[in-house]
């Protein structure tokens, strides 16, 4: 418990880092290049990956997005570093559509 | 006296051989220049051409080419024929002048690599031919493209292209630095002679014709018409040098073949595909880019390598999915990033051209009509400024193109996949199974770093969209812009559209 909580004190000190991400938004026809921070929440990233396609290649719609990393959807409160995304990784946005939508 | 009939003296010097006393062979013929590998040195007496050419046979030959090629070009260029060409054809033409000039150029060096290190005296008369041939295409294709720069800056790039840091001609140099410059001329002959040129550059240059005419470029389809009858005779290098590397290595020649098969298709997608289906205008288009791959490619190079006794490419279902999708995706991303690109794209998707697609291309309309009508309603809203790029495409680190190839899931629907690996400490990605494949069986061999590596380097300053402009070379006068968005957008005014993204004034309201 002493080692993980030290650790996450020291996650919290350090000045955030940049996380240059591979990101692909729904059904986009192309990854993309997406800047992050380690402070960044992942409600943040979808936001910044979305920024880039959401109603310019991909039309909008009134759904939550969330963010899947190796497999993973995670919670949108948790922060990149918190989330062990690592500079260079590959994440997914999606809508989060309720069950039955196409 | 009368002169001896070739036949009666050709045979004694088409493969006049040195025996050396003071040096010996491995020093003239070193292993990483003349790559002999396993197989024996005596093996490569075997090595000959099916076509025969002398010396003086090849000047007068070409002398008749040339005249032609210039005299057409002569007439034409008092005519006004330039002027009332398509602005899509018009790119087709940029691309191809850009993208090609200088790789002709690079193909002269590795001739004449082939000429001093062949292991044979008829290979490297051949490819003494070869060289002069590719510095005739690239002294052709500059001087075609440089009558246009008066009219056109863009035509500039002609001669610019390759050297400026624009992701295209990274993507290419990094192709053609792996195909002419890195390999040692058993490898090479196999890449360039027998897979670019035999399989690819009929598809730019036999079928590219063919719509330049349709298009009323006489003057081009003259131009890349010459230069293909050279292409005929000196391709013929990789079928000899193949077949006895068949018989003593069929590994290694089944690996070199496939490498460069690859890495071929991957670039003649993202130039040759656009120019066929969305450049060349609707009425003038003759096949389609998957028709004429099919047609060129599949069926004949595919019996081609069968032939000699090898297998088709490990990767070939991958290749053909990929005929339906990768021109489709790299179209749309050369269209979305169009200001780091030195042509003007037409994206091509009026109702009209919308239906030919859809006939070619079965799920054409379900992978990318979606996001082309997101487009053209953004067009329409008079919001063209969210169809400009605020980022880069990521780019595959082996083919250097944008990672856009969607595969269809289980559920029926298209996806972006990661083809990603680490090596060294680092995440690369991929935009095919393939180019990770190829990358990690090549990972030692030449490998630039491509634009994201470069950015994130810092090595691009300042680290937005101008720095990255300003570091390909891209200016205002030249950097690529539709040519006529109500050409294709005109269909669909007034329609409602939902889900858009707000035009800044809009969502300053908001």
């Amino acid at each position: 418990m002493t080692d993980n909580s030290t650790a996450e004190r020291d996650l919290q000190d350090q000045p955030p880092q940049l996380v240059p991400l591979n990101a692909i938004f729904a059904t986009d026809f192309v990854q993309i290049l997406v800047p992050v921070t380690t402070a960044n929440t992942v409600r943040e990233v979808a936001a910044a990956v979305a920024h880039h396609v959401e109603g310019k290649r991909v039309r909008a719609l009134p759904h939550e997005k969330v963010v899947f990393h190796r497999g993973r959807r995670l919670p949108p409160e948790m922060t990149v570093a918190e989330a062990g995304i690592e500079p260079h990784d590959h994440v997914r946005v999606e809508y989060d559509l309720p069950k039955g939508t196409k | 006296m009368s002169l001896l009939r070739r036949e009666e003296w050709q045979h004694f010097v088409r493969d006049v051989d040195w025996a050396f006393s003071y040096v010996d062979d491995e020093a003239v013929y070193p292993e990483w220049h003349s790559g002999t590998g396993k197989v024996p040195r005596e093996a490569w007496l075997k090595w000959e051409e099916d076509y025969k050419v002398t010396y003086p046979e090849y000047v007068a030959t070409q002398r008749e080419k040339e005249s032609a090629a210039y005299a057409v070009k002569a007439a034409l260029q008092r005519s006004s024929s330039f002027d009332t060409l398509d602005e899509g054809w018009k790119s087709s033409t940029k691309m191809h002048f850009g993208g090609i000039a200088l790789v002709e150029y690079a193909a002269m060096l590795g001739e004449l690599k082939m000429a001093r290190f062949g292991l044979n005296g008829a290979w490297r008369n051949m490819a003494t031919f070869g060289q002069l041939d590719e510095l005739r295409h690239s002294q052709i294709t500059t001087f075609f493209g440089h009558e246009f720069v008066g009219k056109d800056p863009q035509y500039d790039w002609t001669q610019k292209t390759f050297h400026t840091n624009c992701w295209v001609p990274i993507s290419l140099r990094n192709l053609f630095d792996g195909m002419m410059i890195a390999p040692n001329v058993v490898d090479l002959a196999i890449e360039l002679p027998f897979t670019f040129e035999t399989g690819f550059t009929n598809l730019q240059f036999v079928a590219l014709s063919a719509d330049a005419l349709q298009s009323g470029d006489v003057n081009f389809a003259n131009m890349i018409s010459s230069i293909q009858t050279d292409e005929a005779r000196h391709s013929q290098q990789g079928g000899p040098t193949l077949e006895i590397l068949v018989e003593h290595d069929p590994v290694r020649a089944q690996w070199v073949i496939e490498k460069s098969f690859w890495g071929s298709a991957r670039a003649f997608a993202a130039l040759t595909g656009p120019a066929m289906d969305y450049y060349t205008p609707l009425e003038h288009r003759k096949q389609s880019y998957r028709e004429f791959m099919e047609e060129w490619i599949i069926d004949q190079y595919i019996r081609t390598i069968q032939d000699y006794g090898l297998k088709k490419p490990w990767f070939w279902d991958e290749f053909m999915r990929g005929l339906d999708t990768w021109h489709h995706a790299l179209h749309m991303g050369l269209w979305f990033w169009r200001p780091t690109i030195w042509w003007r794209p037409k994206a091509g998707v009026s109702k009209d051209e919308r239906e030919w697609l859809r006939e070619k291309y079965p799920n054409w309309e379900g992978v990318y009509g979606d996001k082309w009508d997101v487009i053209i309603d953004n067009i329409n809203a008079n919001n063209v400024e969210a169809t400009l790029p605020e980022t880069l495409p990521w780019l595959c680190n082996m083919c250097h193109l944008p990672a856009c190839n969607p595969t269809q899931s289980r559920d029926g629907s298209w996806r972006v996949r990661d083809w990603s690996l680490k090596y060294d400490g680092k995440t690369h990605h991929f935009c095919t199974n393939a180019c990770r494949q190829i990358w990690w069986k090549d990972r030692d061999n030449v490998n630039h770093e491509t634009v994201i590596d470069r950015f994130l380097a810092g090595q691009i300053q300042p680290m937005d969209v101008s720095g990255i402009l300003g570091y390909m070379g891209l200016t205002p006068d030249v950097m690529g812009d539709d040519p006529d968005y109500a050409a294709w957008t005109k269909d669909y005014v007034g329609r409602s559209a939902t889900g858009l993204a707000l035009a800044p004034a809009e969502s300053e309201e908001s």
